[in-house]
């Protein structure tokens, strides 16, 4: 009987992996089967020859390349943003926080987690609304606001894995610099921080990820379906989910089609290359390393 | 008298861990501190460098009155700056805690935390804690290796080197050798009458061998209350063999 149930949970647990790798190959290859043709220089560059494009001589108006730049710009702001708050935060939460407050700010955080990305764009359209009242014609939806939103939208993420990471420091590491004379800081950027960094380096690729495929708040701050390259932070932009969730919606042929799941291919390939590289900072950074 | 405590009680959370210590601890000798687990050994131990302040939920009554710089020093004052304090008092831990830095730079921490940075003077000073530990000979070809790499009596030495070179006053030391095999422990122990003269030292250790070898007084902790008596039990040849 036991030896039933014992295969049973192996039979289950490695069913449960195969169905979950046969959905993310059956998804990668359908993507590529319906978008592999459209991945030519013209899916990026439209009529414009590259090297015009990159160097911003002529803008783009039928291709992806500003929607990539876009992309990029929006996910590098937002991480600018979030990650020194977020990881100040989660110092304070871990390292500071006493009392009664800690619970209070760990249940706000956890909400603020949990709500909905719509709402947040909802919540930056009526900044932009209200923004727009008092400064007229200087503020509009744009990138910067979408990056503050995008940045709210993962703070929390970042704040409760830097506090996760620092609370399940050994209390023994935790006690060796103070016993050496080390004053709480010194303790916190010699010792904590680089001891916790590859947690929190795992919190930052999770929020990056989220950056770069979130929709709903770009949707309500500033992303439209044609702008060119990014010129200033406060203009509107292109961005690579808006074009696929426009392209699915709207498109008006088999070609414009073909393009959206090519734009499919390029995020997922963007996304993969923002965690190869973040995991090879992580392994870079590993704890000897940063103490040298 | 180096360490002198009056009415010291210690409280975590709403727990009496501690009641009306009050002990006088003389200086160039070895205290051994001893008592069954969660008697309170350790937190006295870090009463003496209010190493108890970094836990939550920990809360102290009483005077420490301690003898440092030449002058007798109430470390609870509160215009006292605790890590001069903690450079004075310096501990070493059960389970050997290098740093996952190089041998050298585990060694030259405390410097750097004291913002200590000429890089000949912390050299001269890396190398003394090191001879001083006898591990000089050991480790003089390879200071820029992980200091974790070493073993396990090498690593604790590495701590005691630490500890010693800020040139302590007191040091407290919680079960030094628990983690040892005997050979490690050994040499441990003759480091640290070796360092009788130079500081005070006060050892948390189970082993009633080991104290009736290295201790001079011995400070028993039951139910938070301490009695103390000298140790002039004659040194038995054969604890040597039946330890650990």
């Amino acid at each position: 009987m036991r030896k039933t149930i014992e295969s049973c949970i192996t039979f289950f647990s490695w069913g449960a992996l195969f169905l979950l790798l046969m959905a993310l190959f059956t998804l990668i290859a359908y993507l590529i089967q319906k978008g592999a043709d459209s991945i030519q220089l013209s899916l990026f560059f439209g009529d414009t020859t590259p090297l015009d494009a990159l160097l911003l001589r002529r803008q783009v108006f039928d291709g992806l390349f500003p929607a990539i730049a876009g992309t990029f710009i929006l996910i590098a702001c937002s991480m600018l943003i979030a990650i020194p708050i977020g990881v100040a935060g989660g110092i304070y939460m871990a390292e500071y926080c006493k009392g009664k407050l800690k619970p209070l700010f760990n249940l706000t955080f956890d909400i603020l987690a949990g709500i909905p990305s719509i709402v947040v764009g909802l919540a930056g359209l009526l900044l932009t609304i209200l923004l727009n009242r008092h400064f007229p014609r200087q503020i509009a939806p744009c990138l910067l606001l979408s990056c503050l939103c995008l940045a709210l939208l993962v703070l929390p993420y970042l704040i409760r894995t830097t506090q996760t990471a620092l609370e399940s420091i050994d209390p023994l590491i935790r006690k060796t610099a103070p016993a050496l004379g080390a004053s709480r800081s010194q303790n916190i950027t010699l010792v904590l921080l680089p001891h916790s960094i590859s947690d929190i380096i795992s919190g930052i690729i999770l929020a990056t990820g989220r950056c770069a495929e979130d929709t709903a708040v770009i949707m309500l701050t500033g992303v439209v379906a044609t702008a060119g390259f990014p010129r200033s932070l406060l203009g509107q932009y292109e961005a690579l989910p808006f074009y696929i969730y426009y392209i699915s919606s709207q498109y008006t042929g088999p070609e414009e089609l073909a393009n959206g799941f090519g734009a499919a291919i390029i995020l997922l390939l963007l996304c993969i290359g923002l965690l190869g590289l973040a995991l090879w900072i992580q392994r870079r950074f590993t704890t000897f390393l940063l103490f040298r | 008298m180096k360490i002198q405590t009056q009415s010291l009680c210690f409280y975590y959370h709403r727990q009496q861990v501690l009641r009306d210590i009050n002990l006088h601890l003389p200086a160039n000798k070895i205290t051994a501190i001893t008592g069954p687990s969660g008697s309170g050994k350790s937190t006295l131990l870090m009463a003496f460098n209010r190493l108890w302040e970094e836990i939550d939920g920990c809360r102290i009554s009483g005077e420490v009155f301690m003898h440092l710089n030449g002058q007798n020093t109430n470390i609870y004052n509160p215009t006292l700056p605790l890590l001069e304090l903690r450079r004075k008092v310096g501990m070493v831990f059960q389970q050997p805690n290098p740093l996952p830095m190089s041998i050298s730079k585990n060694i030259a921490f405390p410097l750097r935390l004291a913002h200590i940075h000429d890089k000949r003077l912390v050299g001269q000073k890396v190398e003394s804690a090191l001879r001083k530990v006898a591990l000089w000979d050991e480790v003089k070809d390879r200071l820029n290796d992980d200091g974790r790499l070493l073993s396990g009596g090498q690593q604790q030495r590495l701590c005691l080197a630490r500890a010693l070179v800020l040139r302590p006053e007191v040091l407290l030391l919680d079960e030094p050798t628990s983690s040892l095999d005997p050979d490690a422990s050994a040499a441990i122990e003759e480091l640290l009458l070796s360092l009788k003269t130079k500081c005070t030292l006060i050892m948390v250790s189970h082993y009633q061998d080991q104290i009736q070898r290295i201790a001079d007084l011995h400070v028993q902790v039951l139910n938070g209350q301490c009695s103390i008596s000298s140790n002039s039990l004659p040194e038995n040849p054969s604890n040597r063999l039946s330890m650990n």
